[in-house]
């Protein structure tokens, strides 16, 4: 009989019983998704990185090497347990050819290197490590989409074709995130390639497990060994690799949590409506000696049964909405995780949430014990306090307008071009980059001169890396990468103090002033190189520290006179702004014609492209995620206000009867509503704004710092943010309004006098 | 017949002031009264569904009014039957799950014996073939014949009555009144609150209550068919004298 009678309460009451299952599978379904994302990314990545065997510390080194002072300095830690020097060789992307699709635009550094010896492997899309025979070459995987490349293509590296025999995993240089790709290819070839590119040093060492990889970088750079590029550790190569899809995942989690609100909200409207409506049939329950508890089991059971079910569609909708959306986490990292943990922590994460969906739910329903059994079979009492409605109505519009803001603005932030500002790279609207030539220092000059002459050109400024010996107040030595340049012009953005205004300022990135332990008026002495080939130590003050990314977070400012210091110039990059904005793709094109012969050692790239090319696939998940937030975001403000009012509308139903019974028409009651309801979603939008661009800020600011973007604020899009979303967001909840108030028309005037 | 309930001097605020009276077992009191004289309040305060003041209600000699909120449920569920004005069911059961539902609650082991039970009241009351129906699909005396089934599905010590023809023509009064002295006749004592005069002369004794308090007792003994003229006629001028 009680299956029975929950079975036709469900038949009857389709409304509410398919909106709360609707919730229930939302949440279920959300979580899940996250769970399985999340889950499956970390445990991929994992794998990858366990089969690839990725090094613990990895030292990029462009220049001389001697191999037997860094196996000597292996042999004498006992935290090593194996090293290895890779080569990897430097392809100009003007070389590069697949099929008809030219790499020129590429804003990676391509090369290629035939398979480590004893870690560090190229796996194939089975994770297994690969051999490529004769004229084989392995693309990396992340080229397969965007260039849409089929296995058999024929590939040519300068005058050299190769077929193109599959696809590869680099556990280190997966994410676009990695300025540097390689492509595999058999020894014989990487030789016969040599003389096309320039060679770079990979030097890795893999650590015993346990070993502290701070203390092995520093006990590297104090032993003075070759370290002219970047370092990179293995947390850092797990970061990069998890940021893309770990951006999306974080952004369904936001939703998730919103949407368990938003859910226990609806949801506790649904149950009072259902009550208010059930009224006297629960006093009729009660008057002839059902206890309020064994009522509330009944009810309880309904909804057992509304989540369970919620709990299955939604570890379905999960699984097949994680398909299109791990595909490309899938082809980046492989599949290898325990699907059966997987289902296991997503049922145990939908079961933990939809508990406590029913602790609420039954919170709500202990209104009916305390409900007085005469007032109720009366139809005069009620369940629960009578709270003011209009006020989760503003609530959850402010909710709804902050979700839709902030993947909005952080989608707006990470387009706009003053984003890179956060990233240590200056706001010029074209970089051009000079390296792996031995005369950096001769071919930017020329450049500033040609730059200066050039009457398209409104500004440029000329920045020159070189590897610095820095002198620490405890004597200790570090070597320092240095950007030399005037500073005040594009500046980046410095999270404290500011640019390097003389030669006796420095300002040095987060990570190094972390790492280096010292903070804005600390001073450092900067081993200078004078024209007289002596060394010349130069005290300088720490003036500013910034955000950076590049060349593995560990950059420094400086602006040491060229003319007094001649250290090696290892690259440089002229950031320059044209006087018409839209020229600059025709500008990039022509400079790049017209500096055919020092081609390989110059890249001219538009802020705009190294953007797409950096951050394309983190913005367009995030665009992605930002443009079914909103679409999802306003059904469910659609759904929870027309399930508001109608609870409103049945609370009051005796009033309104009343206000028919004086004479008002149905219209004007629904305007009573109508004018409430305008009123608070204004107020919910507003205050949804304001929350959107404040503390979704620094919520966005804790993703964003983990991308190494620090002090970071919103650049929002004024259209999206105060025309667009208000006004879709308005018209969500007046398009709801006028459908919850079609009911006031049912409302008889005589139904007060009964 | 000895005392099956026995009320003592109960209070509730402004609405009952102090009202005494007893109720032997097999007995059928009916409570007239004007409107807001407390009729209900009453009926209400004496079957442990709503708590009075002050005052205490003894039911074979158990006071209802010192047990928690739980016994009180069980005692209504177990001894005391209720019959209300408006008919009260649930709509998503059939008029037999609504008569056998508070059984079922109170004892699902036995559900087939109550089903049985069940289909018998049913058609003591004429109403076995409409047992499958839903409850909007039959007329208010039948409505409410089944619901006095349902007072009856565990053969109560007490009815407790409201109105039980206020919303009901006359035809279906009289059949819903037959039926209640049916059950009277079987042994159920029945107390019943009404402002119909023809309905409460078929009672044997009437409480006038006026403000809260009883102004008025009128004894009118078993009834008889043959004497329903007279025992209506006794009852108007009772109410005349009494100021109705």
């Amino acid at each position: 009989m009680y299956r029975r009678l929950i079975l036709n309460d469900c038949k009857n009451n389709k409304f509410t019983t398919i909106a709360t299952c609707i919730f229930m599978t939302l949440n279920a379904a959300l979580l899940g998704l996250c769970i399985l994302l999340f889950v499956s990314l970390s445990g991929s990545i994992d794998k990858l990185m366990e089969v690839a065997k990725t090094p613990d510390f990895l030292q990029m080194h462009t220049g001389d090497l001697d191999e037997d002072d860094i196996a000597g300095f292996a042999k004498g830690r006992n935290d090593v347990e194996s090293m290895q020097i890779c080569k990897f060789l430097n392809i100009p992307n003007s070389q590069i050819l697949i099929g008809d699709k030219t790499f020129d635009g590429n804003m990676q550094d391509n090369g290629v290197c035939y398979q480590s010896e004893s870690f560090d492997y190229l796996v194939d899309m089975d994770n297994n490590v690969i051999y490529p025979v004769a004229d084989q070459v392995y693309v990396p995987v992340c080229y397969k989409k965007e260039y849409d490349i089929a296995q058999g293509e024929l590939m040519r590296i300068g005058s050299e074709t190769l077929s193109i025999a599959g696809f590869i995993r680099d556990s280190q240089m997966n994410s676009m995130m990695a300025s540097s790709k390689r492509f595999l290819v058999s020894n014989e070839y990487y030789d016969k390639l040599s003389s096309i590119g320039s060679e770079e040093y990979l030097i890795e060492f893999k650590l015993k497990k346990g070993s502290d990889i701070g203390a092995f970088t520093t006990a590297y750079e104090d032993a003075l060994l070759p370290g002219n590029g970047p370092t990179i550790t293995y947390p850092l190569i797990r970061m990069m690799n998890a940021l893309s899809d770990g951006m999306m995942i974080m952004v369904i989690l936001l939703i998730s949590g919103a949407m368990l609100f938003i859910s226990t909200l609806c949801i506790r409207c649904l149950i009072l409506t259902g009550l208010e409506k059930d009224k006297l049939e629960i006093g009729m329950m009660k008057a002839v000696g059902v206890s309020g508890r064994d009522i509330r089991k009944m009810y309880i059971s309904k909804y057992l049964i509304l989540s369970a079910t919620g709990t299955v569609l939604g570890f379905l909708i999960a699984l097949f909405a994680a398909g299109p959306l791990s595909a490309q986490m899938k082809a980046l990292y492989g599949d290898a995780v325990n699907h059966g943990l997987i289902y296991i922590l997503m049922i145990a994460g939908e079961v933990l949430d939809e508990a406590m969906i029913l602790l609420s739910i039954n919170r709500t329903l202990k209104g009916i014990d305390k409900a007085p059994t005469v007032a109720v079979l009366n139809g005069i009492g009620s369940f629960g306090k009578k709270k003011n409605l209009w006020l989760p109505a503003g609530i959850i519009t402010a909710v709804s307008v902050f979700m839709m803001l902030v993947p909005l603005n952080l989608s707006s932030t990470l387009k706009a071009p003053e984003f890179v500002t956060y990233m240590g790279i200056g706001s010029g609207q074209i970089r051009i980059d000079v390296r792996q030539t031995e005369d950096v220092s001769g071919i930017s000059e020329n450049l500033g001169k040609e730059l200066s002459k050039d009457q398209s050109v409104s500004d440029f400024v000329l920045m020159r890396t070189g590897s610095y010996k820095v002198k620490m107040p405890d004597s200790q030595t570090y070597n320092l990468l240095i950007e030399n340049g005037d500073h005040s012009k594009f500046p980046v953005k410095y999270s404290k103090g500011s640019f390097p205004k003389s030669d006796r300022e420095i300002a040095l990135s987060i990570l190094n002033a972390r790492e280096l332990g010292l903070d804005i008026g600390d001073s450092i002495d900067v081993c200078l190189k004078s024209p007289d080939g002596s060394s010349v130590e130069k005290t300088c003050m720490i003036s500013g520290i910034y955000s950076d990314i590049t060349n593995g977070g560990k950059t420094a400012k400086a602006s040491f006179d060229p003319e007094m210091d001649i250290t090696p110039v290892m690259w440089s990059i002229v950031y320059v702004t044209l006087n018409d904005e839209s020229l600059v793709q025709d500008w990039t094109e022509k400079f790049r014609n017209a500096h055919g012969s020092v081609k390989e050692s110059m890249k001219v790239t538009s802020i705009k492209e190294y953007l797409d090319g950096v951050y394309g696939q983190t913005i367009s998940n995030i665009g992605n995620a930002s443009v079914v937030t909103s679409a999802f975001v306003m059904i469910v403000l659609f759904v929870v206000i027309l399930l508001l009012l109608r609870l409103l509308i049945w609370r009051e139903r005796s009033d309104s009867s009343l206000k028919k019974a004086l004479g008002f028409t149905s219209r004007d009651v629904q305007n009573e509503y109508l004018k409430n309801v305008f009123l608070v979603s204004a107020i919910g939008i507003v205050v949804g704004i304001l929350a959107g661009v404040f503390p979704g800020q620094l919520l966005a600011g804790i993703f964003l710092s983990s991308l190494g973007a620090q002090g970071f604020r919103f650049i929002i899009n004024p259209v999206q943010v105060f025309v667009l979303v208000p006004v879709i967001s308005l018209f969500t909840v007046l398009a709801a309004a006028w459908a919850g108030l079609i009911e006031i028309r049912s409302i008889r005037a005589f139904e007060c006098l009964r | 017949m000895s005392k099956l309930l026995e009320v003592k001097n109960l209070k509730k605020g402004e609405i009952l002031r102090g009202i005494s009276f007893d109720l032997h077992e097999g007995e059928m009191v009916a409570i007239m009264g004007p409107s807001g004289s407390g009729k209900s309040t009453l009926l209400y305060n004496v079957s442990g569904m709503d708590r009075s003041d002050e005052g205490e209600v003894f039911l074979s000699g158990t006071e209802i009014r010192a047990l928690r909120e739980d016994e009180i449920a069980g005692i209504r569920l177990h001894r005391m039957g209720f019959v209300f004005q408006q008919m009260n069911c649930l709509s998503n059961l059939d008029l037999i799950d609504n008569i056998v539902f508070p059984a079922i609650h109170a004892d699902r082991k036995n559900k087939d014996m109550y089903y049985a039970r069940a289909k018998e009241l049913m058609a003591k009351f004429h109403i076995e073939d409409i047992a499958e129906r839903k409850i909007n699909e039959v007329s208010g005396g039948q409505l409410q014949r089944a619901c006095i089934c349902r007072s009856m599905i565990m053969k109560p010590d007490i009815i407790f009555a409201d109105e039980p023809t206020g919303a009901l023509n006359q035809s279906s009064s009289s059949e819903v009144m037959d039926a209640f002295l049916r059950i009277n006749s079987e042994g159920t004592a029945i107390l019943m609150v009404t402002h119909d005069s023809k309905v409460a002369s078929k009672c044997g004794r009437i409480l006038y209550i006026l403000d809260g308090e009883i102004k008025g007792e009128l004894k009118l003994g078993q009834f008889d068919e043959t004497h329903e003229k007279e025992r209506e006629q006794c009852v108007t001028r009772w109410l005349t004298d009494l100021g109705w």
